[in-house]
């Protein structure tokens, strides 16, 4: 097996890996402010491909209108869900907060599933063309608008969290919502942009994606499930954590086929990650856990 | 009848049981005042005969949501369409609809349901092979027929007087698949495959079947359902050269293969090695799979019933009216053309249609049975059914094309 | 009001709704009304484990689906494919998921939260992939079928009843249990344990055992669970086993309220029916059947946001309050 195989396992690797990172960021946003495992991060994804197709369909907007009029829906169904969901009970253990978010994840797919209907949906490519060739290994072109869209994000949300009072304001609000509130933070403000926050990182990764693997309504809970298992991998201890929780698992898969077996590389992959957990039981980068569940 | 009660295992020698069981007396108020006899008829004794009760239990959420909504929709026009006729000698055809949720036990459930409370003399369904075989031991003890719409082997294999098939079973697909990849001179061929039940039942004959072509497998790799990248697999199979990689896969990962493959061609292509072809199955012969897999879709093919080409029956000929007749109406009512499974479930009520006809003026389980198991050279848009007491699946390589894509539609080239 | 017939109130009425549970066959003739109440009955029994293994230590299980396809699996192979008798495929069955809780409870223990949710989550996918890949002893995707009813002797007895006899004659005998288990000495050390893994371990209890034997026993249910589905279902398929399945187990946990054996129970059977509110409403007619069943994900995610948002404590809090709302008793 000679280099361009290698380099193209890694490159099939990255591409997976990247999307599990734009997931493993949303949950590890909303966990860091609010201590909850958000389960609709999956259904911000499915929203944000199946939005961008219905608007070029229906409403016959370009790809570059779809795209944003994709994130805007999506926000908006983040925000609501916070405010009417979440919010009013932010005061009861996580455990509850979670068994909201499968609900509502519930009720997302279902609407979708109405909305949309039940069949797989194409989005065209952001710049269409032939592979890129690199050292021999070949990369689509929306591969390249993936792993872009993940740096950015990896950039921005740093930014955000170092250098800006919203940030300062996201990590007093993590430590302590009471004390946050005694120095005058306003938490459910806080809480309502990193849902918003983490319902665009959503939207925006579905839109990137579609043009690979087609949407539908249900490809939010086993996208959610490998963005989980990417942020729990990396600890949930930060952006750069999720990002590479979600590469290594990726890149994990890819060389499991590549030199395992297709058939269980999945289950190297999961095996790899209990046995991460059992020596590291809050994951790659977790510091020790705090929470109450 | 006394209620139903929503039984409530209520021991716990707590205090709190208390307060449950003053919650389980409320449930069961409420069940009581709700419940009525399930036998109640829906016009008692009037003038006209009662009507036929079929039961079909289809996938109308879960994961084959995307196959038994059309499925439904067929079987809904149909019945429209036969009713409206005048019925089956004189009666009305009722059919009651269950939604399995792609679940076994869901499905198992619904076929009690629809034979206790419904009393249906036949059930078409399900979508999916794990739920057509869940419902085999209600079928069983109520004796009564079922015309399955899914693909799965073990459904006609695991042979059940009781139980009928509709689509080309993988046994029928693969010998006319590689007997064309055979006359086309491939004799290497890499297998790409679902781990869901379709895959790995096609897998399975492929294997058992592909000695007697000539043909060798030099590279057997699976994918998962909603896998986002094939290329690691793509990647592995190159290194062994087929001539063909022949993919397994009903659902958008399909669409997802045949672009990782192109992308990869871009490499492969200059270093001299001829691209290997890309073939299918019935089941990627919906317009999603070619709308997802764009000018990748290109050169692909698959064998598939000549619903999607009917002319491919020559033009006026019984098989195409037929064909063109049923594609007309159900584009006209979902403005949408219909896509193999619709046509499976077309041909799962025209089979019990057909056998009502010939079952007498009062069929009961039984009769219908024995009738449909009579079927012979009863046109459907998957083919021309002709059941017998050992096969049940009543189609055979006759039924079946070999399409190209090629301009972003299916031609037929064999 | 008087002291003695009241504290023995809780188990008069007890028995008597386990009498009319168990006497229902003989007021019900409709098959699918008993083989409904029967997955209520099957899921009772999941959910009693899970409430003891959630409320009373604390801890929960994203993968509980997986023990119950454990049990299903050893039982339908062990009657269909090995020939035993269908009690000791039973017994076998559920000793093997317990096995298989105790495997997964010992690396697990340093493990919290959402970290305990991901290893027992993904320990129930490896298994997923297990049911299938098996293929000679799961039947792989076809699904592992012919497995025989039980048989009751010289009772005779229709199967529909006898089906819905077995799995609610259990789920009584597994209530009574999980009830001891709750007032007795091992609930009170697990409730301590939930309350203060430092003071339990100040009171002499020792806090690794008491969690190792709470997740045994919840896998061990399951399995029991999983091992009654496989005889009266007669056929099983790894779909049914599947993170769905834990999730909402999970739910019926969280609705019926912490620490609350009767309210989980509760939850389960109100939630089970909500899948099937088909069966409970006969006299809906064809059109609304239909609407429920195309909508049944929105009602069922509707149903558990507002639960929640109502009722966070679950069903239990709301019987707590309502009792002190009463004055009642302590």
């Amino acid at each position: 097996m000679g280099v361009p195989e290698l380099l193209q396992f890694v490159v099939s690797g990255l591409k997976n890996g990247a999307i599990y990172a734009l997931i493993a960021l949303g949950f590890s946003l909303v966990y860091s402010a609010t201590g909850v495992i958000n389960f609709a991060q999956g259904e911000f994804y499915m929203l944000g491909g199946m939005v961008a197709v219905w608007a070029m369909r229906s409403l016959g907007l370009p790809l570059l209108a779809a795209v944003p009029a994709a994130v805007v829906v999506t926000v908006a169904v983040g925000a609501l869900v916070e405010r009417l969901a979440l919010r009013p009970r932010r005061f009861e253990p996580p455990l509850v907060l979670i068994i909201i978010t499968i609900g509502v994840s519930m009720v997302l797919q279902s609407l979708a599933r109405h909305l949309f209907g039940p069949d797989e949906l194409a989005l065209p490519a952001f710049t269409p063309g032939p592979s890129v060739v690199v050292l021999g290994a070949a990369i689509e072109r929306q591969t390249l608008w993936v792993w872009g869209l993940t740096a950015v994000a990896l950039i921005v949300l740093w930014l955000i969290y170092t250098r800006t009072k919203l940030g300062l304001a996201m990590r007093a609000t993590a430590v302590s919502h009471d004390a946050s509130r005694l120095v005058g933070v306003d938490t459910a403000r806080v809480v309502m942009v990193v849902f918003a926050l983490a319902a665009a990182l959503g939207a925006l990764a579905g839109v990137a994606v579609a043009p690979l693997t087609q949407t539908a309504y249900d490809v939010g809970a086993r996208i959610g499930l490998k963005g989980f298992a990417a942020a729990i991998l990396g600890g949930l201890g930060g952006p750069v954590a999720a990002v590479v929780g979600g590469l290594v698992l990726g890149l994990v898969e890819s060389l499991s086929v590549a030199f395992i077996s297709s058939t269980y590389k999945d289950a190297i992959a999961l095996v790899l990650l209990l046995a991460v957990l059992f020596l590291k039981p809050s994951g790659l980068f977790g510091r020790s856990s705090r929470e109450k569940v | 009848m006394s209620a139903p009660t929503a039984a409530k295992g209520g021991v716990l020698m707590s205090k709190r049981s208390m307060a449950a069981a003053c919650l389980v007396a409320s449930v069961l108020l409420a069940t009581a005042g709700c419940a009525s006899p399930a036998s109640t008829g829906d016009t008692g004794e009037s003038t006209s005969k009662e009507p036929i009760r079929i039961g079909a239990v289809v996938s109308l959420t879960g994961t084959y949501a995307g196959l038994g909504v059309p499925e439904k929709s067929a079987i809904e026009m149909e019945v429209a369409r036969i009713n409206a006729a005048g019925g089956i000698g004189g009666r009305q055809l009722e059919v009651f609809y269950e939604d399995d949720a792609t679940d076994p036990a869901k499905a198992q459930a619904a076929t009690t349901r629809l034979i206790e409370q419904e009393k249906v003399i036949a059930i078409i369904g399900a979508t999916g092979t794990g739920q057509t075989m869940g419902m085999r031991g209600d079928i069983d003890r109520a004796g009564i027929p079922q015309v399955s719409m899914a693909g799965g082997n073990a459904i006609t294999a695991q042979f059940d007087p009781l139980v009928f098939q509709t689509p080309w079973p993988n046994r029928v697909v693969v010998p006319f698949t590689l007997s064309y990849m055979k006359a086309q001179g491939i004799t290497k061929i890499a297998l790409l495959s679902d781990s869901g039940g379709y895959g790995k039942d096609g897998r399975q004959v492929v294997l058992d079947e592909v000695a007697k072509y000539g043909i060798a497998i030099v590279a057997d790799e699976t994918f998962n359902a909603g896998d986002t990248d094939m290329s690691t697999q793509l990647t592995k199979i190159k290194a062994k050269a087929p001539q063909a990689v022949w993919m397994w896969a009903a659902g958008k990962e399909g669409a997802v293969i045949v672009k990782n493959a192109a992308a990869l061609g871009n490499v492969w292509g200059p270093a001299g090695n001829e691209a290997a072809r890309l073939f299918g199955t019935p089941g990627n012969g919906r317009k999603e799979f070619i709308e997802g897999a764009g000018v990748a879709a290109e050169g692909f093919t698959f064998a598939a019933g000549r619903i999607l080409a009917p002319e491919s029956y020559g033009a006026g000929s019984k098989p195409y009216v037929v064909a063109k007749d049923f594609i007309d109406r159900y584009t006209k009512q979902f403005n949408k053309a219909p896509d193999i499974f619709a046509g499976h479930a077309f041909d799962a009520i025209t089979i019990v249609a057909d056998a009502l006809a010939r079952s007498g003026a009062d069929p009961t389980g039984p009769k219908l049975r024995a009738a449909i198991e009579e079927t012979k050279g009863l046109i459907g848009v998957g083919g021309t059914f002709t059941y017998s007491a050992t096969d049940h699946n009543g189609l055979t390589e006759r039924d079946l094309v070999i399409y190209r894509i090629e301009s972003g539609a299916w031609k037929v080239v064999e | 009001m008087g002291g003695a017939w009241r504290r023995h109130l809780p188990a008069i009425v007890s028995a008597a709704l386990a009498v009319v549970v168990l006497a229902l066959p003989l007021a019900v003739s409709d098959r699918y009304l008993l083989k409904v109440f029967m997955f209520v009955g099957l899921n009772v029994i999941t959910v009693a484990g899970l409430a003891v293994l959630f409320g009373l230590a604390g801890q929960v299980s994203l993968g509980h689906a997986a023990f119950v396809g454990i049990g299903a699996y050893a039982c339908g192979f062990l009657t269909a494919r090995a020939g035993w008798p269908w009690p000791a495929a039973v017994v076998a069955a559920v000793a093997i998921a317990a096995a298989g809780g105790l495997a997964l409870a010992l690396p697990t223990l340093r493990l919290r939260g959402h970290y305990l949710g991901m290893a027992t989550l993904g320990f129930s996918m490896i298994l997923g992939i297990a049911f299938v890949e098996a293929k000679a002893i799961t039947g792989g995707n076809d699904g592992l079928s012919g497995i025989p009813l039980p048989a009751f002797g010289a009772l005779d007895l229709d199967p529909a009843t006898a089906s819905y006899l077995l799995v609610w004659g259990t789920a009584v005998l597994v209530l009574l249990l999980a009830s001891g288990i709750v007032r007795g000495r091992p609930g009170r050390a697990m409730t301590a344990l939930h309350g203060s893994e430092m003071g339990a371990q100040a009171c002499g209890i020792d806090p690794i055992r008491v969690k190792v034997t709470a997740f045994t026993l919840s896998a061990a249910l399951a399995g029991l669970s999983g091992a009654l589905y496989a005889l009266t279902v007669g056929f099983v398929s790894p779909t049914s086993f599947a993170l769905e399945t834990s999730i909402i187990l999970l739910a019926m946990v969280v609705l019926g309220g912490t620490r609350s054996l009767a309210g989980p129970v509760l939850a389960a059977v109100l939630l089970t029916l909500l899948t099937y509110v088909d069966a409970i409403l006969p006299g809906l007619s064809k059109e609304a059947v239909a609407f429920l069943q195309d909508w049944k994900g929105d009602i069922y995610g509707v149903v558990i946001v507002a639960v929640m948002l109502f009722a966070p404590a679950g069903i239990a809090g709301v019987a707590r309050t309502v009792r002190t709302r009463l004055g009642g008793s302590s």
